[in-house]
């Protein structure tokens, strides 16, 4: 996962859960996103690198 | 016979591998327990293989292989719950989730619903309802109603990491009704609705005004149209009419024409004929009238002049005659008067010596007439005063004396009642007729008795009252005889 580029699709900001599109397994799912740097807010439509995986659906992201 | 075991043993082959192999479909997870598998998947741990998109040998009787869908669920939610702005709404809902792809969520998911797939829904139902009362609760109608983004927000912020230990994922949280007891969507559409409601009447009003306009416009042109054809046209009748008036009139007036030179040239001929008949009628009448008239002129001025002459003639003469008429009378006058005059003068002194001997005679005569009168006077004086005197002595017989004086009289005035009588008829014969007289007489002596008593009256001056009446006693008693 981690290394894999995704899209923004649910807005990334502090207080908020945001969602990110992710092409894994031969499809896309969508995974619970957070800024890898604190603070950080990432617009929907953002293409982001997944820095961090938590297993089974969080992913730390920061904007590519 | 090899040929049939060798087939045998093909079959055989194939059957054992058909009771082996087993094979994930798309929207399966098959889920191996029983060995120990080094494969991919779960090593350690639960001790379970997870297998999807392809095949895998299973040991019948060793292995256990059980399937878990990773189809979508969808469950309905109702719940009554408070907004963010502390109005009560009753919402319904509908979640989709599915099991998570990775083998982490379908390890926990397997673990948890693995014998409850039915019941999933029910269980996910009960988590959720809470959830979306929280998500609910920190939202506003208007947000609900119009913001997805925060809708969704909300959701994975609220139930994301709940849903992450069921080894679910949410894929979609719809809110399908709102139901609002308290009337707020309604009064928030209210001011929205009037303003579109508004701007929709005054968009047609304004759209009638402007269609009446262009109407009454069309209108007015169309009334103008018509008006300037029909002036037009009327134009054109008029042009026409004239036209047909005129050609209608040419043959009449031409007529006209030729019958008004007709009478011009009647009339010269008449007018000649007339002036020919006055020379006709000059010849004929006027100038016999006129010689005529000249002849009984002419006659008769000679017929005046000759009597003027006559006239002045005899008028001479008769100056003439009177003249000498004149003469004479006037010489036979002045002898006439000369003649009365000097007679005259004569009888004036015949006259004047007459009367101066008759005023003497008369005045002698006068003188002695007067001298007659009071000596005569004086005796009737002297006699009236004896029969007063007598009068006064025994009255009674002067009055007898008068009445006997006078008797003739009376008895005429009493035969005068019968003068005015032609015929008398007398009923008692001659008896009768001394009777009628006597009444006669009777009446005019009752005459007399008043007589009497108008002499009785005039007496009573010189004689006393009581003699007065003795002597009407008297007369009375005198007078029955006479009656």
């Amino acid at each position: 996962m981690v290394g894999l580029q995704g899209r923004v699709t649910g807005r990334i900001a502090p207080g908020l859960v945001g969602e990110v599109m992710v092409r894994v397994r031969g499809g896309a799912e969508a995974f619970m996103a957070y800024a890898a740097d604190p603070g950080e807010e990432i617009a929907v439509g953002t293409i982001v690198v997944v820095m961090d995986y938590h297993a089974p659906r969080t992913v730390y992201v920061s904007a590519f | 016979m090899t040929a049939v075991i060798a087939v045998g043993g093909v079959l055989i082959l194939v059957a054992v591998f058909k009771a082996m192999w087993r094979v994930a479909e798309p929207n399966q997870a098959l889920l191996i327990s029983g060995a120990k598998h080094r494969a991919d998947g779960v090593e350690e741990g639960m001790g379970f293989r997870i297998v999807t998109g392809r095949g895998t040998f299973v040991i019948p009787g060793v292995q256990a292989v059980r399937k878990l869908s990773l189809d979508l669920n969808e469950a309905d939610l109702a719940v009554d719950c408070v907004t963010a702005q502390g109005i009560p709404v009753h919402v319904k809902g509908v979640v989709i989730f599915k099991v998570g792809d990775d083998r982490v969520s379908i390890a926990n998911a397997a673990r948890r619903f693995l014998d409850q797939q039915q019941h999933m829904n029910t269980r996910v139902d009960n988590i959720l309802a809470g959830h979306l009362r929280s998500i609910v609760g920190s939202l506003t109608v208007e947000e609900m109603i119009r913001d997805r983004e925060r809708l969704t927000e909300q959701t994975r912020a609220t139930s994301g990491h709940e849903m992450e230990k069921l080894g679910l994922t949410i894929d979609s949280l719809q809110i399908q009704e709102i139901d609002d007891p308290t009337g707020y969507i309604k009064a928030l559409a209210a001011p929205h609705t009037a303003a579109v409601q508004r701007d929709a009447r005054i968009a047609q009003a304004e759209a009638e005004r402007v269609a009446t306009e262009a109407e009454a416009e069309a209108n007015a042109r169309k009334a103008e149209a018509i008006r300037n054809a029909n002036i037009q046209q009327a134009g054109y009748q008029a042009e026409v009419d004239n036209a047909q008036a005129r050609s209608k009139m040419a043959g009449p007036l031409a007529e006209a024409n030729a019958r008004q030179e007709v009478v011009v040239q009647e009339t010269k001929v008449a007018e000649l004929e007339a002036y020919k008949r006055e020379q006709q009628l000059q010849v004929d009448v006027r100038k016999p009238a006129d010689a005529e008239a000249y002849k009984t002129v002419t006659i008769a001025q000679a017929q005046r002049e000759s009597k003027v002459h006559e006239a002045e003639a005899a008028a001479k003469e008769t100056e003439l005659r009177a003249v000498a008429d004149a003469m004479r009378v006037k010489a036979a006058a002045e002898a006439e008067a000369a003649a009365t005059r000097a007679r005259g003068l004569a009888q004036a002194e015949a006259t004047r010596a007459t009367g101066e001997a008759e005023a003497a005679a008369a005045q002698a005569r006068g003188l002695a007439e007067a001298e007659a009168a009071r000596a005569l006077g004086l005796a009737e004086a002297e006699s009236i005063k004896a029969r007063a005197a007598a009068l006064a002595e025994n009255q009674e017989a002067v009055i007898a004396q008068q009445l006997a004086e006078n008797w003739p009289a009376i008895v005429k005035a009493g035969a005068e009642a019968f003068a005015g009588v032609d015929h008398m008829v007398v009923l008692n014969g001659a008896e009768g007729v001394n009777d009628m007289l006597a009444k006669a007489l009777t009446m005019g002596g009752t005459g007399l008795g008043l007589a009497r008593n108008l002499l009785a009256s005039m007496k009573q001056d010189g004689t006393a009252v009581e003699a007065g009446a003795e002597a009407t006693d008297n007369h009375r008693a005198h007078q029955v005889p006479i009656g």
